[in-house]
C-alpha cells in the first residue's frame, strides 16, 4: 500500500522545505523585485542599498555576537534589544555635543561613544552577573535607555553639519559608500573574532551548550559577559553611521531599527549550512532587508504593507527554525 | 598489533591517589569519604551500582565539580587546587558519560575544542585542525571520518569516538579516564577502542575505566575498584572472569542468580502464520534495502548490527523517525503509518536510543516522569485506568531500584544509569503491544538490568511482541527469541538464539563487513 | 541671529492686521489663473513623510491630483511618517530618472537626498521645507499663523495667566520656527501671560497618545487655577491627546486648546459644545500640495519661481466659525 510510505517520505520533503522556507521566500521576493521593480539592479540602486543598510549592518553584526554566546533559543538564548536604543543614545548624544553644546567632533566622540559601551556594560551585569534572562534585562535597559536620550536630546531632532560626518554619509573610496566601510570594518572585526580565534570558538560552544562548555572548562561567563560589550562597542560604531545618514539624532529612530535588526539577524541564520546565526549571515540579512525596503518602494507598495511583510518575513525565520529543530529528531 | 599514536611521545603515567572524598548534593550525599587510588600506567576499572558515585568522583577529577573534603595527590605530591585548568594541566583528561559535543560543529571542531592550533596571528589554523583531527580518528581510533563532517550527522558511536579524540589529541595526556565509554559501541568500535586503550597503557599512560560491561573490566583492566553508596568497598587485584561473581556481590551486596530470565514459552516455528507485526521490503534508499522479517505475539525480536550496519537507521525507520523509501509495515495484517505521534494511539511503544534527550524531562520529579505515560493515558481511559498505571509506575521504580527515590529529586540531578531507569520504567508501565526498544540497558547497573530482562520477558508472556534493538549480543542472545542479523544494510539472516553462541553471532555480524573483533 | 531678527520685523508689520492675509492671497490666485500649464509626458515624483495625518494626506493628494490633471506621471513614495525612511525614498526618484520631485515635509535628514538629486540633474520643489537645494517651496502664510494663534490664544484667556506650550520642532523644522516665534512674539505684548519652562515637547509619530499621557501628567503637576491654557505650536495631532486628556482630568472649563493646522477632525473638536480646542488656524493643505504641482509645471514652462510660495491661511476662533470653515473648505456640514 502507498500510503504507508507516501506519508513519511512527504514528512522528508516537507523537513526539506521548512529548513529552507525562510531562503525561498526571501528568494523569491528578491527575484520578483529584480523583475519588476524599475531599475532594481541598477548600480545607483545598488549603491543606495548598501549606503542604506550600514547602521542596519553594523548593528546587525553586534547582535550576532550576542546570540552566537547565549544560543539562539529565541526566549532564554542571547539578545540585546537594546543596541538600537543605545546607539540611537550615542548619536544623540554626538549630536548635541556637536549642535548646542558646540564641541568639536573629538569631545563629542569622547562624550557619546563611552555611553554606549556603559550601556553594554550594564546589559553584562544585569545577564552574567545578576542571570536575568536576556530578553527581558536587554528589553528593560532599552527602554530605559530610550528615555535618557529623550532627556538629553529634550524629545528634539538636532541636525548636525560637521565635515567628517558629511563624509560619512556621502564619501565613497574606490567606489564603496564611506557608511558601508565602516560597517565592513565593523563585519571583519568580529567576523574574525568569532570565526577565526579560539575566542570565538569557544564563545560558539558556549552559545551552543552551556553544560558541553562546562564539561570543556571554557570560561562561560567572561566570554558571555564580552559578547555584550563587543555588541555596544558595534552600537558605538553604528551611532556614528546614524547620525551620518540622518545628518543629525531623531528622537524614536530606534524603533524601525529594531525588528529590522533582529529579522536580519536570524535571516543570517538560513544561509549558513549549519543554520546557525553567524556574523557574515547578519550583513548579508542586513544588506538584503534594506534591499526588500528599497525594492518595495520602487514598486510603490505601501510603506505599512512593507512592514506587514517584514514582520511575516521574522516570523516565517523563527517558526521554520523551531519546525527545523523538531523535525531533525 | 600496536597502533600508532600521533603524538609520538606521551608523558609517563601518572599516580594518583584520592583519599576521604566527600561531595554532597542537597538532600544527597553522593561521596561518602570514597578513596580512589591509581598508578601509574595500569588500567584501573571502576565499577557500581547507577548512582554509586563512579561520575561524581570522575567530575572531581575533571574538576567540573569542587570537593567537599579530601586530598587528592598526584605522583605523591598534594593537589592544592581543583579547577578544571589544573586538572588538564597535570594530564587528567576525562572522556564523560555524556557526549559533551556540540551539535553543529564540526568534527575537527569538536575534536580541537578548548585547545585550538591557531597560526602565526592568532587566527584558527583550521585546515591543520582538520588534518589533524582526521589523522587521529583514523589512525589510533580507526574510525575515518571527513573533519567537515557536523556533528549531528553523525551516529552515537561516532560522536564517542569523536569525544575520545578530544580526549587524546593533544599527547599531553598522563591520566585519561573513561566513564561508560563502550555504552554506544558495538563489539568491533569496542574492540577499536581495547586497542587504542591498550596503546595508551603501553606508552604507559594511567587509565580509570568505568563501565557497567563487567566482562570488559575483566578482559581489560589490572586492577579494579568498587563503589558502593558513595564508598569504596573493594579493590581487587588481577581480576578474571571468574571473578565477576565476586564484584558484582560487592557491587550490589548479594548474589545475582540469573542474568536472563528463562522464556515461558520459546516460540515455536507455527506462530508465524497469525504474525502481529510484519514489515515488507522496507528500505530508506541509502542506509538499509529490503529488510523483511513478521512477528508473532509472546515474541522477543533481536536487532543486531554494527555502526553502518544500518541498525540504528532501521530502527528509527521503525519509529517513523526518518522515512522510508519503500516497503510497507503492518499490523494484524492492516497497514499502519510510522509517525511517532501516532505511535501511542496504535498501541506501539517506542523507547528511544538517547533518551535523555528524547524521553526526560530533566526538570520534572522522577516520579511525575515516571508517571507521564500514564498521565497521558488519563485523557483517553479515565480516572480508573490512571491509578491502575500509576500503581504499575510505582512498582517499576521498586523494582529498578531507582536511586535516590525521595520525591523531589529533579530527574536531571539523577546518576546516568538512574535516568535510564526512569524512562525504561516509564515506558515499559504503558500499555501497549507492541514495543520497540532501542538499547534498553544502555548505561544500567547489572542488578537493573536483570529486573529489566525479567520485565521484558513479562510483558512478552503477556503476549506483546517485543523488538529489541541492542549492540550488546550477550543481550541479545539472552533475551531474545530470534535475532536478525543486519550487515552492511542488508538482513543477511534470521538465527534463533539457542542455536547460536555469543561470539557466533558477533562473528556473523562482523565477518561479512570485512572487519575482525580485535583482541 | 539674523534669522529670528528678521523674523521679528516680519511679524511687527504683521500684528497690525489681516492686511498680510488679504495681498497673499491675491498672490495665490493670480498666479493660479494661467490656463496652459502642461506636464504632459513627464514623471514627477512625490515623497510625502506620511499618510496618517490628514495635513499630510491632503497635501499629497493636492500635489498627485494636479500632476495628473496636468497630464504628468506620478511615482509617489510614502515615508510611514518615518523622517529617516522618508528620506531613503528620494533614491527612489534617482534610480527611477524622473523628471523632477515634490518632497512634502521632512526634516534635515532629507537634505543630503536633496542635494543629490538636484547633483543629477532633477529639480525639487518642497512643500514645507526650505532648502537652499529646491527651486521653490510652497507653504502656508507662517508668519500670518504664528501671529494670528497668538492673538486668539491671549484674547481667550483674557490677556492673562499661565500657558503650556509643546514645541518639539522649532529647532529643526524652519516653518514651526516661525510659527512659534511669532506666536511668542505677539504674547510678549502681553505682560500678564506667562509661558510655563520647561516646554514640552511631543514626538512626531503616534504623537495623540504621546500628548495625553505628557497632558495627564502636566495636569497633576499644575492643579485646577495654576494653567489656564495649552498652545501646540506647530500642528494640531497632539491637541487631540490634549484635549483627551484635560476631559479625563475633567478640566475642561479650567484649561483651554490652541494649536495651528485645523484639519477636519480637529474642527470638529473645536465645534463641540464647550469644548477646551477654541481657537486654531486652518490651512489649505490640499490648494498647497496642487499649487507645489502648478510651481513644476510653470517650471517646464520657463517661468521664473521665487523661492517661496504662500498660500492663504483662515484662523478659526470658535465653535460657530469652526463650522462655517469646515463647509468652506468643502469637508463636508457639522450641525
Ligand atoms: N548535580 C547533582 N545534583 C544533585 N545530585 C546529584 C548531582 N549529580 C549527581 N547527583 C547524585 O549523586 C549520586 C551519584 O551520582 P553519580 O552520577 O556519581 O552516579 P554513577 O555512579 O555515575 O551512576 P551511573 O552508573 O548511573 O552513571 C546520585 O544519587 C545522583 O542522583
Ligand atoms: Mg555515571
Amino acid at each position: 500500500m502507498s500510503l504507508a510510505i507516501s506519508a513519511p517520505s512527504s514528512r522528508a520533503w516537507l523537513a526539506g522545505l521548512v529548513s529552507h522556507a525562510a531562503l525561498i521566500v526571501l528568494t523569491l521576493l528578491l527575484a520578483y523585485l529584480a523583475l519588476r521593480a524599475p531599475n532594481f539592479l541598477d548600480a545607483q540602486n545598488l549603491t543606495a542599498i548598501l549606503r542604506q543598510s550600514a547602521p542596519l549592518a553594523i548593528l546587525a553584526c553586534g547582535l550576532s555576537v550576542v546570540v552566537i554566546g547565549g544560543g539562539d533559543d529565541v526566549v532564554s538564548g542571547g539578545i540585546d534589544l537594546s543596541l538600537p536604543a543605545a546607539a540611537v543614545l550615542g548619536a544623540g548624544i554626538i549630536s548635541y555635543q556637536l549642535s548646542v553644546a558646540g564641541s568639536g567632533l573629538g569631545t563629542a566622540l569622547l562624550f557619546g561613544l563611552p555611553a554606549v559601551l556603559a550601556v553594554g556594560a550594564a546589559n553584562s551585569l544585569l545577564v552574567v552577573g545578576i542571570g536575568l534572562t536576556p530578553l527581558l534585562a536587554t528589553l528593560a535597559t532599552s527602554v530605559a535607555v530610550s528615555g535618557l536620550t529623550k532627556l538629553i536630546t529634550s524629545n528634539r531632532r538636532i541636525n548636525v553639519s560637521n565635515r567628517a560626518i558629511d563624509w560619512v554619509r556621502d564619501g565613497d573610496i574606490g567606489g564603496i559608500p564611506a557608511s558601508m566601510l565602516l560597517a565592513l570594518l565593523v563585519f571583519a572585526g568580529l567576523a574574525f573574532l568569532v570565526h577565526r580565534t579560539r575566542w570565538g570558538a569557544h564563545l560558539q560552544a558556549i552559545g551552543a551548550s552551556r553544560a558541553v562548555a562546562s564539561l570543556t572548562g571554557l570560561p562561560t561567563r567572561k566570554s558571555v559577559a564580552l559578547s555584550y560589550g563587543l555588541a555596544a562597542a558595534a552600537a558605538a560604531v553604528a551611532a556614528i553611521a546614524i547620525l551620518a545618514r540622518g545628518s543629525g539624532s531623531s528622537p524614536g529612530s530606534e524603533e524601525p531599527l529594531l525588528l529590522e535588526m533582529v529579522l536580519a539577524t536570524f535571516l543570517g541564520g538560513a544561509f549558513s549550512r549549519r543554520r546557525i546565526v553567524t556574523v557574515w549571515g547578519a550583513l548579508l540579512g542586513a544588506v538584503l532587508v534594506t534591499a526588500l525596503s528599497t525594492g518595495f518602494a520602487l514598486l510603490q507598495v505601501n510603506i505599512f504593507w512593507v512592514s506587514g511583510i517584514k514582520g511575516g518575513l521574522i516570523l516565517l525565520v523563527l517558526v521554520a527554525a523551531a519546525l527545523d529543530e523538531r523535525l531533525r529528531r | 598489533m600496536p597502533l600508532p599514536l600521533a603524538a609520538a611521545s606521551l608523558a609517563p603515567g601518572l599516580t594518583l591517589a584520592m583519599t576521604g572524598i566527600v561531595k554532597t548534593f542537597p538532600g544527597v550525599r553522593a561521596l561518602d569519604a570514597a578513596d580512589l587510588d591509581i598508578r601509574a600506567g595500569e588500567i584501573h576499572g571502576l565499577v557500581g551500582e547507577n548512582g554509586a558515585g563512579k561520575s561524581t568522583i570522575i567530575k572531581i577529577l575533571g574538576g567540573v565539580y569542587a570537593r567537599d573534603a579530601g586530598d587528592i595527590l598526584a605522583n605523591g605530591e598534594v593537589l592544592a587546587g581543583g579547577a578544571a585548568a589544573d586538572m588538564h594541566a597535570i594530564g587528567i583528561r576525562i572522556i564523560h558519560q555524556e557526549l559533551n559535543l556540540v551539535d553543529h560543529f564540526t568534527v575537527a571542531e569538536s575534536v580541537f575544542l578548548g585547545q585550538e592550533r591557531t597560526d602565526r596571528f592568532g587566527g584558527l589554523a583550521k585546515r591543520r585542525m582538520r588534518r589533524e583531527a582526521e589523522a587521529f580518528l583514523r589512525d589510533v581510533l580507526e574510525c575515518p571520518l571527513d573533519g567537515q563532517t557536523l556533528i549531528r550527522d553523525l551516529g552515537i558511536a561516532e560522536r564517542k569516538l569523536v569525544q575520545i579524540a578530544a580526549a587524546l589529541i593533544d599527547g599531553k595526556a598522563r591520566l585519561v579516564v573513561f566513564d561508560e565509554p563502550t555504552a554506544p559501541l558495538a563489539a568491533a568500535e569496542t574492540g577499536r577502542l581495547f586497542n587504542a586503550i591498550r596503546n595508551l597503557k603501553a606508552r604507559g599512560v594511567s587509565i580509570l575505566y568505568v563501565s557497567h560491561y563487567l566482562g570488559e573490566i575483566v578482559d581489560i583492566c589490572d586492577r579494579v575498584t568498587v563503589f558502593r553508596n558513595g564508598r569504596h568497598v573493594a579493590v581487587l587485584d588481577a581480576p578474571n572472569p571468574t571473578r565477576t561473581d565476586e564484584i558484582i556481590t560487592w557491587m550490589i551486596g548479594r548474589q545475582l542468580d540469573d542474568l536472563y530470565p528463562a522464556a515461558a514459552v520459546r516460540t515455536a516455528d507455527g506462530i508465524e502464520a497469525e504474525p502481529s507485526f510484519a514489515v515488507e521490503r522496507l528500505g530508506d534508499g541509502r542506509s538499509f534495502a529490503d529488510v523483511s522479517f513478521s512477528l508473532a505475539k509472546g515474541e522477543i525480536f533481536g536487532i543486531a548490527g554494527l555502526i553502518g550496519s544500518g541498525r540504528d537507521e532501521l530502527v528509527d525507520g521503525l519509529y517513523g523517525l526518518r522515512p522510508p523509501a519503500t516497503g510497507r509495515v503492518t499490523r494484524a495484517g492492516r497497514p499502519i503509518r510510522l509517525d511517532p505521534a501516532l505511535a501511542v494511539q496504535s498501541g506501539l511503544v517506542l523507547v528511544p536510543r538517547d533518551r535523555r534527550r528524547d524521553g526526560l524531562v530533566l526538570d520534572l520529579a522522577v516520579t511525575d516522569n515516571i508517571n507521564l505515560a500514564s498521565l497521558d493515558e488519563v485523557s483517553t481511559a479515565g480516572f480508573r485506568r490512571e491509578r491502575r498505571a500509576n500503581a504499575r509506575a510505582t512498582r517499576l521504580a521498586d523494582l529498578l531500584d531507582i536511586r535516590p527515590r525521595s520525591v523531589g529529586t529533579r530527574a536531571g540531578l539523577l546518576s546516568g544509569g538512574n535516568q535510564q531507569k526512569v524512562v525504561l520504567g516509564r515506558w515499559l508501565a504503558a500499555e501497549a503491544e507492541i514495543f520497540l526498544l532501542d538499547e534498553p540497558t544502555i548505561g544500567v547497573d547489572i542488578g537493573a538490568r536483570a529486573e529489566i530482562y525479567r520485565l521484558v520477558r513479562e510483558l512478552a508472556d503477556g503476549g506483546a511482541t517485543v523488538i529489541v534493538s541492542s549492540g550488546d549480543a550477550a543481550e541479545l542472545i539472552g533475551l531474545c527469541d530470534r535475532i536478525a542479523v543486519l550487515v552492511r544494510g542488508k538482513l543477511v539472516e534470521i538465527v534463533r538464539c539457542g542455536e547460536i553462541s555469543v561470539d557466533g553471532l558477533i562473528a556473523r555480524t562482523t565477518d561479512a563487513a570485512g572487519q575482525r573483533v580485535a583482541s | 541671529m539674523t534669522q529670528s531678527s528678521f523674523v521679528s520685523t516680519l511679524g511687527r508689520t504683521l500684528a497690525g492686521g489681516l492686511i498680510g492675509g488679504i495681498s497673499l492671497l491675491a498672490l495665490a490666485a493670480g498666479a493660479a489663473s494661467a490656463q496652459d500649464l502642461s506636464l504632459a509626458g513627464k514623471t514627477i515624483g512625490v515623497a510625502v513623510v506620511g499618510t496618517q495625518h490628514f495635513w499630510d494626506r491632503e497635501a499629497f493628494k493636492g500635489a498627485t491630483e494636479e500632476i495628473e490633471k496636468l497630464g504628468g506621471t506620478v511615482v509617489p513614495t510614502d515615508g510611514g511618517r518615518d523622517n529617516q525612511v522618508h528620506a531613503n525614498n528620494h533614491d527612489v526618484f534617482i534610480t527611477r530618472k524622473v523628471d523632477a520631485v515634490i518632497t512634502i515635509l521632512g526634516d534635515a535628514s532629507v537634505d543630503p537626498k536633496l542635494k543629490a538629486l538636484k547633483a543629477a540633474g532633477i529639480p525639487v520643489f518642497t512643500v514645507d521645507h526650505l532648502s537652499p537645494e529646491a527651486v521653490n517651496n510652497t507653504a502656508s502664510d507662517n508668519y500670518f499663523t504664528g501671529s494670528q494663534i497668538g492673538i486668539l490664544l491671549a484674547k481667550a484667556i483674557g490677556g492673562k495667566g499661565k500657558v503650556a506650550v509643546f514645541n518639539a520642532f522649532s529647532g529643526s523644522l524652519q516653518f514651526c520656527g516661525v510659527r512659534y516665534d511669532l506666536w511668542k512674539y505677539v504674547l510678549e505684548d502681553f505682560p500678564e501671560i506667562e509661558i510655563i519652562k520647561p516646554e514640552l515637547a511631543e514626538v512626531f509619530a503616534n504623537s495623540p497618545e504621546d500628548a495625553r499621557k505628557q497632558t495627564l501628567a502636566l495636569l497633576e503637576q499644575h492643579p485646577k487655577g495654576t494653567l489656564d491654557a495649552i498652545h501646540v505650536a506647530c500642528w494640531d495631532q497632539p491637541a487631540i491627546g490634549v484635549v483627551q486628556a484635560i476631559e479625563e482630568a475633567g478640566r475642561a472649563g479650567d484649561v483651554v486648546v490652541t494649536a495651528v493646522d485645523a484639519g477636519p477632525e480637529t474642527l470638529e473638536i473645536i465645534a463641540e459644545k464647550d469644548s477646551p480646542f477654541v481657537a486654531n488656524i486652518a490651512q489649505q493643505p490640499y490648494l498647497i500640495g496642487k499649487t507645489a504641482a502648478e510651481n513644476v509645471a510653470r517650471h517646464f514652462a520657463g517661468e521664473k519661481l521665487l523661492s517661496q510660495t504662500f498660500v492663504p491661511v483662515i484662523p478659526v476662533d470658535g465653535p460657530e466659525e469652526a463650522k462655517r470653515v469646515y463647509k468652506q473648505l468643502g469637508y463636508g456640514t457639522i450641525n
